[in-house]
């Protein structure tokens, strides 16, 4: 186990790394730009709107919460305690909700919907790979082509295309929501059955671009595999085809195993977009409703919990990695 | 011990172009003995290493010969026949590059259990680890291995591993591909030592050695065979072929390395300008031709037969023993 | 390196890939040639107008000449436009509705179908159980058949500039036609007008063209880093290997598209320029680059000939340019290939999210398929606003990971069975 256990403790602190380096960026990127967007964002919001004591009154929270008239470094410590208290400041788009309300009713929806579906596409992609490898001959040439051809398609594309079929011409599925707009969030078999039906689109459309890059990718790694020496010498040794086969399939999954979890960020980003073609009320129709509405805080909360979660679920397959991996063990112990 | 008959073999590419990298090679080992196989890179010994094995996957094709080892001809047997009660048992075969020979993610002793399971699935955990330790130990290596990844292990203890894997099952025959080329010379030495004590206990019977390293390839074998795009241009002792090379490429070989001493270690078989024949289309007549320096008009007409020359010796050039000796010590 | 693009143009792969790529580049440098319309002009007032040839009627009808043609079926066209089957059996319904008799209707008769709605069509009764929607249909398909019998030519009329009463100008008969070349003012809308009112295909053909130089700046971008970064880190190695790897590790993780949209969103909608936004997607995708480069200068740095290099006392410079990048020039090509339709992909998704160029001077593909998507051209059904766009961004994609797939199978032979 100490192997292991080192392999653990080096890729949480490897984690704890990217987030601090990572919620850095999220604080200053935008105020390095030049002349302050930040502030100028918070100034043009304080003016143009309709209803000037709201607006005021948002302002001066604002600027009291982050302090935006202190020194950088001391706004970021200020960020830094806000942040850990759960407390990212009102909505300037939603006031009078806080953009924790916004966000927590949010994240729930991207969670369900995209991780599930990336690994559905996932798995789906490596068997079809490894087929197309296997097999060779017909199957491999119908795959490679559509899997290049989806792969090349981008998320919304997808998102796109299933909508107008499947939704507006067939009439199979909901357009647009996460469900029912008449129906309230609750258990009942009538909002859980809403939601299912308009999970579909958004999550097929999820599945399919992920099928392409990842059938792709296996279909190279299982024909290195099977071209490696070792099957030539497995095969002189009298091994049957079928353990050889199984040796194969595992090595050349493996390294999709990290694949996964370096296209993780590129995955979430492109499920996101489709999100928003479907108005699935997540992080991704959440932060266009902010850019729309010009809601600084918003943004600045959803791109930090949006990086997050993929630093969170890239460190879960590091840790899984570690596990069916027998080499990090070895390799780690001595 | 082994004896092989005008055996072919092609690579189909996947264009569906055939080359014919092994064309009517007959060879014989007596027991106790070892064969040398030299030859520049691509003129097919790897490829005659594995046609010996008489199991054939694509993209390697048999096209016609016979291989008989210990008494029993193999090339009429079912391949399911062949992959039970020859590989690894009869004749056992170290890849070229053996480095990357075993399965990264298996431990050794895993791999050994599926080598012995595939044979006869009735052995126990307990059985097999007995046989794998006993082994190890008779061959000189810690037993620790056995519970090793591959990447655990240095260059030369893989090698060396590999070797104790290939003779897991006591085969006669052992054919080793370049066993020794990407080691250091301290694991050079170890794995031909090892090699060299097998044979000379009798552990197995007989061994086809296949190497760039003509040096090498003197002291360990007793006899050579000179390969040429595909087919044996020589063969005879290993003194004979080595000091006195009948064939004009084999000269050539020979000569390129027994020039001044540094050269020894390390020359390999490139001196001889020009390239070999494309094997998908090799010439009607002498293979060589292009690059011979004796090459007559009826060198190309028909393809030249291996003339035999009596205890064991042959060669396959149109001209006469003597002629090519005068040649030599005129040309030289 | 002549054999080399011999073998890379024998990869079929490669050449479909790279024939639809050039297609694509051919059109959209030839187009703007042909078609010299400004491509963010408002031409049309309303949104959507549908692909087809536009004719102006006004100068249709003062065309030099008017043409008598004497066609069979004209007639039944004209009726045919107006009435359609389905019109034709929801009439039928009606009728038996308010009371005709079934077997006194024939449908295909038009003419005595049109004498028995003209004989009792009310316009204002709303029959038991019909849905007011129906109730409308019926009141417009009532208002479509209007005349349609009828042989009389039109009156063409024009107020008297002193008067100000009507007079005859011209008739137009049934049987005039005016031959479209002869018509001062035809267009050809091939892909209609968007929510705008612009020219969905000569906007597709500059949108694209902005498209693809962002995403070659992009790549261009993210290339030289990747690669100055890569050779630094896996030549020198080392501490600088370090801390060079440290950050490319960490940008790995960091999604990307993440610091897009902060980027993107912190300079503001006045500052976003095309061309600004291929320099934020460069800057932000140069790490996948920057690894491969490493690891194959990594591999190639103990080889023979750099060694010798090396010992014959060659600057840093001279055996990096002369002894290594030569041998990883096809992986820096395929990455930037590959950097470069990425680079598309990004800009399409920020525009996408409203983060896109700034929207008033250079259509790009992102920002057609946002406007699209805005005024929910997928939902309406007006295919042509958006299909194209995908269409064009899929092609791009897709020829260029094609082009990718060819040299890959070329550069590393194993993949190839
Ligand atoms: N899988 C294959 N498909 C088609 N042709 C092949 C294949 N493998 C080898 N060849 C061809 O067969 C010929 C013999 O190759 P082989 O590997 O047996 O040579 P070799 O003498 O072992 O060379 P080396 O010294 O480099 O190991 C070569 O011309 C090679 O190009
Ligand atoms: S047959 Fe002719 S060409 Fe061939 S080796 Fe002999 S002399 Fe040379
Ligand atoms: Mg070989």
């Amino acid at each position: 186990m100490k192997g292991y256990t080192k392999y653990f403790l080096n890729k949480l602190g490897w984690f704890a790394i990217t987030f601090v380096f990572a919620f850095i960026l999220n604080f200053t990127l935008p105020r390095l730009m030049p002349g302050d967007p930040v502030a100028a964002i918070v100034a043009r919001q304080a003016q143009g709107i309709s209803n000037p004591t709201g607006v005021q009154a948002i302002y001066q929270q604002y600027t009291e919460l982050f302090g935006t008239d202190k020194p950088i470094i001391e706004q970021f410590f200020i960020y830094v305690r806000n942040v850990f208290r759960g407390d990212f400041g009102f909505s300037f788009s939603q006031y009078p909700r806080t953009v924790a309300e916004v966000i927590s009713a949010s994240i729930g929806w991207t969670l369900i919907l995209q991780f599930p579906a990336i690994i559905v596409g996932w798995i789906l992609g490596n068997v079809l790979g490894a087929m197309a490898a296997y097999l060779r001959g017909g199957f491999d040439k119908v795959l490679m082509p559509s899997a290049l051809f989806l792969s090349s398609f981008p998320a919304f594309g997808m998102a796109v295309i299933l909508l107008v079929i499947f939704a507006v011409h067939l009439k199979w599925f909901p357009t647009s929501g996460g469900y029912g707009y008449t129906l309230i969030p609750s258990l009942t078999p009538t909002f859980l059955w809403s939601a299912f039906v308009h999970y579909q689109l958004p999550f097929w459309s999820i599945v399919l671009i992920a099928i392409g890059g990842q059938a792709i990718g296996m279909r190279s790694m299982s024909i290195y595999e099977l071209n490696a020496d070792y099957v030539k010498f497995a095969r002189f040794m009298g091994i049957k085809d079928d353990k050889i086969v199984a040796y194969v399939f595992r090595n050349a999954m493996l390294p999709q195993v990290t694949g996964l979890a370096l296209a993780l960020g590129t995955m979430v980003g492109g499920a996101l977009i489709a999100e928003i073609v479907f108005s699935y009320p997540g992080l991704g129709t959440t932060l266009l409703n902010g850019v729309m509405g010009q809601d600084y805080p918003l943004i600045s909360a959803a791109t930090l919990i949006i990086t997050f979660m993929v630093l969170t679920a890239n460190f879960i397959l590091e840790i899984l990695y570690g596990v069916i991996d027998p080499r990090i063990k070895a390799a780690q112990s001595d | 011990m082994l004896e092989v008959r005008d055996l072919s073999t092609k690579y189909v590419t996947r264009y569906k172009e055939d080359v014919y990298a092994v064309d009517r090679v007959s060879l014989k080992i007596e027991e106790g003995k070892t064969l040398g196989i030299a030859g520049e890179s691509g003129c097919g010994k790897s490829t005659l290493a594995l046609s010996l094995m008489g199991y054939y996957f694509p993209p390697l094709h048999y096209i016609s010969g016979e291989i008989i080892i210990d008494g029993q001809n193999i090339t009429g047997m079912k391949p399911d026949e062949v992959r039970k009660s020859i590989l690894g048992k009869e004749i056992a075969y170290i890849p070229q590059a053996a480095m990357n020979a075993l399965n990264p993610t298996r431990k050794v002793i895993d791999f050994i259990g599926d080598v012995i399971r595939a044979h006869d699935p009735t052995w126990t955990k307990q059985m097999i680890y007995d046989h794998a330790r006993a082994l190890f130990e008779r061959l000189g290596l810690p037993a620790e291995v056995l519970q090793k990844y591959p990447v655990e292990l240095s260059g030369g203890m893989k090698q060396r591993t590999v070797i104790a894997v290939a003779v897991t099952l006591t085969p006669k025959v052992l054919i080793a591909d370049e066993p020794s080329s990407a080691l250091d010379v301290t694991s050079q030495k170890m794995v031909i030592k090892m090699l060299r004590d097998m044979m000379e206990s009798g552990f197995i019977k007989a061994m086809i050695f296949i190497t760039h390293e003509l040096p090498l390839l003197y002291n360990v074998a007793d006899d050579i065979m000179v390969m040429y795009a595909g087919q044996i241009v020589e063969r005879g002792t290993a003194k004979q072929t080595v000091f006195d090379p009948l064939h004009p490429y084999s000269k050539g070989l020979m000569g390129s390395i027994l020039v001044p001493e540094s050269g020894l270690r390390s020359a390999k078989l490139t001196a001889i300008p020009g390239a070999p024949p494309n094997l998908k289309n090799p010439p009607p007549g002498c293979r060589f031709a292009d690059r011979c320096k004796y090459v007559k008009p009826e060198c190309r007409v028909t393809s030249v037969p291996l003339y035999e020359v009596g205890h064991g010796r042959a060669y396959r050039c149109i001209l006469p023993e003597e002629e090519l000796r005068r040649a030599y010590e005129h040309g030289e | 390196m002549q054999h080399t693009l011999r073998q890379v143009f024998r990869s079929g792969k490669f050449i479909v890939g790279f024939s639809i790529l050039m297609t694509i580049l051919l059109i959209v440098i030839i187009y703007p040639w042909v078609v010299r319309h400004p491509p963010l002009q408002i031409i049309g007032q309303g949104t959507f107008f549908p692909p087809g040839i536009y004719v102006n009627v006004y100068d249709a009808i003062h065309a030099p000449t008017l043409y008598t043609l004497n066609l069979e079926d004209a007639a039944a066209n004209r009726i045919g436009n107006k009435l359609r089957q389905e019109d034709r059996v929801a009439m039928k319904e009606w009728l038996v509705a308010f009371g005709v008799p079934e077997d006194e209707i024939d449908i295909d008769d038009t003419e005595k179908l049109l004498a028995l709605w003209e004989a009792n069509y009310n316009p204002d009764l709303r029959l038991p159980g019909m849905t007011f929607a129906r109730h409308r249909y019926f009141q417009r398909v009532n208002a479509s058949i209007d005349g349609l019998l009828s042989t009389e030519p039109a009156i063409i009329a024009a107020p008297n500039s002193e008067t100000g009463a009507l007079e005859q100008k011209a008739l137009i008969r049934q049987t005039d036609y005016a031959n479209v070349d002869e018509v001062a003012n035809v267009r050809i809308l091939a892909l209609g007008t968007d929510n705008f009112g612009r020219d969905v295909l000569t906007q597709l053909v500059a949108a694209t063209a902005v498209s693809l130089v962002i995403g070659l700046v992009a790549g261009l971008i993210a290339t030289t880093i990747g690669l100055t970064l890569g050779l630094l880190a896996g030549y020198i190695g080392g501490l600088v290997d370090d801390v060079l790897m440290f950050f490319t590790n960490l940008f790995t993780v960091i999604p990307t598209f993440v610091l897009l949209i902060l980027i993107s969103f912190s300079i503001g909608q006045d500052k976003r320029g095309a061309i600004t936004i291929a320099m934020v997607i460069g800057f932000t995708s140069w790490v996948w680059t920057a690894r491969a480069v490493r690891s194959q200068v990594l591999s190639l740095r103990n080889r023979d000939h750099v060694n010798l290099s090396k010992l014959s006392g060659h600057s840093v410079p001279r055996i990096i340019l002369v002894d290594i990048l030569p041998y990883i020039a096809s992986y820096v090509v395929m990455a930037f290939i590959l950097q470069v339709s990425s680079g598309i992909l990004a800009e399409a998704g920020l525009s996408i999210l409203g983060l896109g160029p700034r929207t008033t001077e250079t259509p790009t593909l992102g920002l057609m398929m946002n406007w699209a998507m805005i005024y929910q051209a997928h939902i309406l059904g007006k295919w042509w606003a958006y299909l194209p766009v995908l269409v064009t961004i899929a092609l791009v994609s897709f020829s260029m990971n094609l082009m990718n797939t060819g040299l890959d199978q070329v550069f590393n032979p194993a993949l190839r069975d």
